[in-house]
């Protein structure tokens, strides 16, 4: 025991503090991949209903009939290589993969607003591999994407397009800050259907005030995966279910161990 | 070969990166030097992207001029003057004493037009977080009426009248602030956590389509 009385001591080649964490994270991949192996060996695997991401085609319906565009737009979050944005955009061009294929088999127009430099080719290859899906890549136009650099530039160039094009249907997904909630409540103003999406909690409640459908949290990150409904992308989503599942007993027993003032399990989460 | 461009060398690549963080993050106390020059690098490819997103937009508002876009092409016309002036203007002070802030016309401009503009903007969130409030803030069923209490709390704890109201407002409104709240957002950030690490083992074996810049669907 060392000075603090901790149960456990380790002093091996990993950082000192990241040794539970390296355990965890070993077995939550462990757990992830015996149910993408299941799901591909045939089990059936249930996730929860996405009501998001069930609501897009009716956000592309809602444009066809009107004869309006859809808008989408990623946040202005932070660069790929940003820890905590970067997977944002990766998973909302997942997103915006399957509703421009939505809107190229309606024929609805969608303005894409990517004001991330970085993000930009990657947006451009995502609708043009759409375009190509349907059979209609004669009609990709990389104007298509629009980008803005800067947050404040690019909330002004969208509250300028949705005045003047006042597109059906607005799906914000992505990394944002406080663009979110003016983009969001002057898409409210004119009456568009809106679809939102972050893992930023501080945006969260913005875009549950002002949406009408909501990709909260890991959802976003499990939209993509819902998409093609493949068993072994499915098991993913199981898999981190299950963990959540370990993380909340784990949550409880501490909480119980820590009113009896027994130090053991933070002990061993501290190694 | 654009398969091969596409997924087989951003599946390469993704896969060295990912192996080199996690050896950097687990096995090196004080940071290894590959991990923070592949950092680097990524910093720097994202500057060069800065310089195409430069181009789009260029060529973008062009077209707008050039078809006369209506209630828009004046617009572009500024917006691409304005460009070529804080371009011109930036790399001179640059060039000429070391540093694009250095040059005054560039520095007037930022510090006279760009800033004030943004701070307007930023101010005008708070009349749509207000208009935002006012729509959620209805009690329409019990989930929403808590919402609207726990609202009411916190708004006239923020609020010097609250305090004259009751005294034991501020109190209630910081003890929403403070601990009502954060289970709740902890939640969020764990269910996150692991909805990321789910994606990004998906993008390791390649299955995820979006990382690929694929598309899913029927």
């Amino acid at each position: 025991m060392d000075e603090r009385g901790d149960y456990l001591r380790v002093n091996t080649l990993i950082v000192a503090g990241r040794v539970a964490a390296l355990g965890l994270l070993i077995a939550t991949l462990a757990l992830f991949y015996v149910y993408m192996y299941l799901g591909k060996k045939g089990r059936e695997v249930q996730i929860r209903a996405l009501p998001a991401m069930e609501a897009i085609p009716e956000a592309v319906g809602r444009a066809a009939e009107m004869g309006k565009p859809l808008m989408y737009t990623i946040g202005i979050g932070g660069g790929l290589s940003d820890a905590s944005q970067g997977p944002q955009i990766l998973a909302s061009m997942s997103i915006m993969g399957y509703a421009a294929r939505e809107c190229i088999r309606s024929g609805v127009k969608m303005d894409a607003f990517i004001p991330v430099a970085d993000a930009l080719p990657l947006a451009e290859e995502t609708l043009r591999t759409a375009f190509l899906a349907e059979g209609k890549v004669e009609e990709f136009s990389p104007d298509i994407v629009r980008f803005i650099s800067g947050q404040s530039p690019y909330c002004t160039a969208v509250l300028g397009y949705l005045q003047r094009e006042r597109p059906a249907s607005n799906l914000l997904i992505g990394g944002f800050y406080y663009e979110s909630v003016i983009i969001a409540e002057a898409g409210n103003t004119i009456g568009a259907i809106q679809i939102g999406g972050t893992n930023n909690t501080h945006q969260m409640p913005f875009l549950i005030a002002t949406c009408d459908y909501m990709l909260l949290a890991e959802e976003l990150f499990a939209a993509g995966a819902a998409i093609g409904k493949d068993p072994d992308v499915l098991g993913t989503i199981k898999g981190e279910d299950i963990m959540k599942m370990v993380l909340l007993v784990l949550t409880g027993v501490g909480f119980l161990l820590g009113f009896a003032r027994v130090p053991f399990l933070i002990d061993i989460l501290k190694v | 070969m654009s398969t091969l461009l596409k997924r087989e060398v951003v599946y390469l690549i993704t896969g060295v990166v990912a192996v080199t963080m996690f050896i950097d993050f687990f096995f090196f106390p004080k940071g290894w030097d590959v991990a923070s020059t592949l950092q680097t690098w990524a910093m720097i490819i994202g500057n060069i992207a800065l310089g195409l997103g430069a181009v789009r937009l260029l060529l973008f508002y062009g077209k707008q001029v050039q078809k006369r876009t209506v209630g828009v092409w004046h617009y572009s016309v500024w917006l691409i003057v304005y460009f070529f002036i804080c371009l011109i203007t930036g790399l001179a002070g640059y060039i000429t004493l070391g540093h694009q802030d250095k040059n005054p016309i560039y520095y007037w401009n930022f510090t006279n037009v760009y800033t004030p503009l943004g701070q307007a903007l930023y101010a005008m969130t708070g009349f749509y977080i207000f208009s935002a409030a006012y729509r959620a803030f209805r009690a329409r069923n019990i989930d929403a009426a808590l919402l609207l209490i726990a609202g009411c709390f916190t708004l006239l704890t923020n609020a010097p009248i609250g305090e004259v109201i009751w005294v034991q407002i501020p109190v209630i409104g910081r003890w929403f602030l403070d601990i009502g709240q954060v289970p709740g957002m902890r939640t969020f950030m764990i269910a996150g956590a692991f909805g990321l690490l789910a994606y990004g083992f998906r993008a390791l074996l390649g299955k995820e389509k979006g990382f690929y810049a694929e598309v899913g669907g029927q």
